[in-house]
């Protein structure tokens, strides 16, 4: 029960998809200008998370990782076919992808239209994909855990496009420089929402009963880290040329 | 003088510079400048007595920072007193002259450089100085460490003031508060200056390592390492009160800063439903750990022990949680607009404070990045108590019957059917 409290808050704030990784981009900067259409979005990605990070669990565990075939029998323990993991996580995501393009232009034609080419663009939104590899790369331990971590996650990119679209809207009158509008004001935004969201940052890192005296010193790492990283986002040219933006 | 004021302004109408002299002329006098058409309601409160109340309210906090700078670095080289006496210790000349020559020049330093970007925007833009950065220039010097160096201070104001508001058009257009983005970029650009024990006491840095070394570690310095017994006996709670503690140069006399923010409640300036809500969510949050630490939820060897059994209510009076909560959150242009939007922000301004303080090892305080964070919030939950408010007014304009007139008696007719 802990451990998934722990994963629940540590993927939607402190590992959030877009102010600490800076995954999808493209959908987040491009369909953020309305919160109505900004909310349909992340519920799809939200969907689409919660169902392909646990079946993309399951395809690693017992198709995809060292020994996974097992199962078939001892002489298949040796086979190891990571290799196909993209190709096989990418397939999984665009049926389901499909599959909610089929299920919203049903039930909300209007948002369909409003959502436009960005719903299919879904399938190759890298935050999914993101999903699924965090998850291979983290070794989630179980099936629960891949879909608290699908959940969760998506529900961290929700709160991220749902935040700057109502921050786009309450700007939509400012006087803002014009060879900044529109895009450039949006990365700037970003960044500063980044340091926001840096509260959390370093939070829940390390174990709990640490010997005495090593205290400090991770205390110092943590922070040298930190300023590494907030370098990256407080100087908004940097986050622009930041190569994780590109899709 | 007045008039030959005026004369100058109708020289420079149009030209370039016109901005920045009219900054100068309306600060030292009221315009003479008179609507065109139509009838205007003339009313005092204008956005820079809004500022200037603002900076009432700052002054006793600023004045206590000047003391508290000497009295600190002189307690901190000499011992401190054993019988303290607000007199004979406190205000002092030495402690004056001392605070004085630390603190005045972030003063100085951070209106200069503010001012002068402000000015530099205005020229290139063609529009009024607007008069936004005189209550963040007062802020800023009060919440950061008083021997900030003068130079990261500059490069942080010039940074806050650019991207954190010129780019969004000017004052009233900005989504963060821009004192918190300097103090927020003053403390992830230059972190060794920002935090630790040394920082908080004028020359601790230049002295450390030093035979002379000094340091004045933070109440919450103190906790989050775990050494409850030893804060206790050096601080006692008036101590904490009054502020007569280490911390920001502003930040440490809660007293002061219930008086400001008393004063900027009577005047209306400051919105009291986030100072309320503010204090209610640091108070839940807090309630919510001393209960977890009662019910032997978390082991006494836990790194959150320390601060997680320090009682509820003694978040409010130690670190910049009042100073956030008064001057900070209560900012009109980041904050929640709407009235129940206030109740929501506030919370979670109180609420994650004090979950940053206990969980965050990185951070010993975590009020400014937790008002950060509401205010990239505060749209978002502002949007949807707007739409909250449409959505139920449209449902009472569905539902809304012509009511008869009582003298045709069908009223009471309707009234029986309907009972």
């Amino acid at each position: 029960m802990l451990e998934h409290l722990e994963l629940f808050f540590k993927s939607i704030f402190i590992d959030n998809m877009v102010f600490a990784v800076f995954l999808g981009m493209c959908s987040y900067l491009a369909v953020s200008k309305k919160v109505a259409t900004a909310v349909g979005l992340g519920a799809a990605v939200i969907f689409v998370l919660a169902v392909t990070v646990p079946l993309n669990w399951l395809l690693d565990q017992y198709l995809l990782r060292d020994g996974a075939l097992v199962w078939l029998g001892p002489e298949y323990a040796d086979y190891n076919l990571s290799f196909l993991s993209f190709i096989m996580f990418i397939a999984t995501i665009a049926t389901m992808v499909q599959l909610v393009e089929i299920i919203v232009e049903k039930f909300s034609p209007s948002l369909y239209n409003s959502l436009g080419i960005f719903l299919p663009l879904i399938a190759v939104n890298c935050a999914i994909l993101g999903g699924s590899l965090f998850m291979q790369a983290r070794e989630i331990p179980s099936l629960g855990l891949a879909l608290n971590y699908g959940i969760s996650s998506g529900i961290g990119w929700f709160l991220a496009i749902v935040a700057i679209a109502a921050i786009r809207e309450k700007i939509r009158y400012s006087n803002v420089p014009p060879p900044l509008r529109g895009l450039g004001i949006t990365f700037i935004i970003t960044g500063l929402m980044g340091i926001g969201f840096q509260s959390f940052g370093g939070m829940l890192t390390g174990d709990n009963d640490p010997p005495e005296g090593t205290e400090p010193t991770t205390v110092e790492k943590i922070e040298e880290k930190k300023m590494i990283e907030e370098e990256l986002q407080a100087d908004d040219k940097a986050v622009s040329y930041n190569p994780l933006i590109k899709e | 003088m007045k008039e030959k004021l005026h004369e100058l302004k109708l020289k420079y109408q149009g030209k370039k510079m016109a901005p920045a002299f009219n900054a100068i002329h309306t600060f030292l006098y009221s315009p003479n400048e008179t609507t065109h058409s139509g009838g205007h309601v003339r009313a005092v409160d204008d956005l820079k007595r809004t500022m200037n109340t603002v900076i009432i309210a700052l002054l006793p906090c600023l004045l206590f920072g000047i003391f508290n700078a000497g009295y600190q670095h002189y307690s901190a080289v000499n011992g401190f007193p054993a019988d303290f006496s607000i007199l004979e210790h406190f205000i002092t000349w030495d402690n004056f002259w001392l605070g004085a020559i630390t603190v005045l020049p972030l003063v100085v330093v951070s209106y200069g450089v503010g001012l002068a970007i402000e000015f530099v925007f205005a020229v290139i833009k063609g529009h009024e100085v607007e008069e936004g950065y005189l209550v963040t220039g007062m802020l800023v010097p009060l919440i950061i460490p008083v021997d900030t160096p003068l130079w990261m201070l500059a490069v942080a104001v010039a940074f806050g003031v650019v991207i954190g508001k010129e780019v969004f058009g000017g004052t009233g257009m900005n989504i963060l508060n821009p004192a918190l983005t300097i103090r927020a970029f003053l403390f992830f650009a230059y972190p060794t200056w920002m935090s630790g024990d040394k920082v908080w006491v004028h020359e601790g840095v230049a002295r450390a390592g030093t035979a002379d070394a000094i340091s004045g570690e933070t109440i919450l310095g103190y906790l989050a390492q775990g050494k409850s017994e030893a804060m206790y006996a050096k601080y006692d709670l008036a101590e904490m009160f009054y502020g007569f503690i280490p911390g920001s140069v502003g930040e440490t006399s809660t007293f002061l800063i219930l008086l400001g923010g008393l004063f900027l409640i009577f005047t209306k300036i400051a919105s009291w439903r986030i100072m309320l809500s503010a204090v209610i969510g640091s108070l839940a949050m807090g309630l919510i750990f001393n209960w977890v630490v009662d019910a032997g939820i978390i082991p006494e060897y836990s790194k959150f022990y320390g601060l997680m059994q320090f009682d509820f209510w003694k978040h409010l009076i130690v670190g910049g949680l009042a100073f956030g909560i008064v001057y900070m959150a209560t900012d009109p242009v980041t904050g929640s607009q709407t009235n129940k939007g206030k109740w929501i922000y506030g919370f979670f301004i109180g609420f994650i404070s004090v979950m940053i303080r206990v969980f965050n090892p990185g951070y010993p305080e975590g009020v400014f990045l937790a008002i950060l964070l509401m205010n990239v919030f505060a749209p978002t939950i502002d949007h949807y108590v707007v739409q909250g408010n449409v959505r139920r007014r449209m449902k009472r304009l569905k539902n809304a019957t012509i009511l008869p007139k009582p003298s045709d008696g069908k009223a009471e007719a309707l009234k029986v059917e309907t009972v």
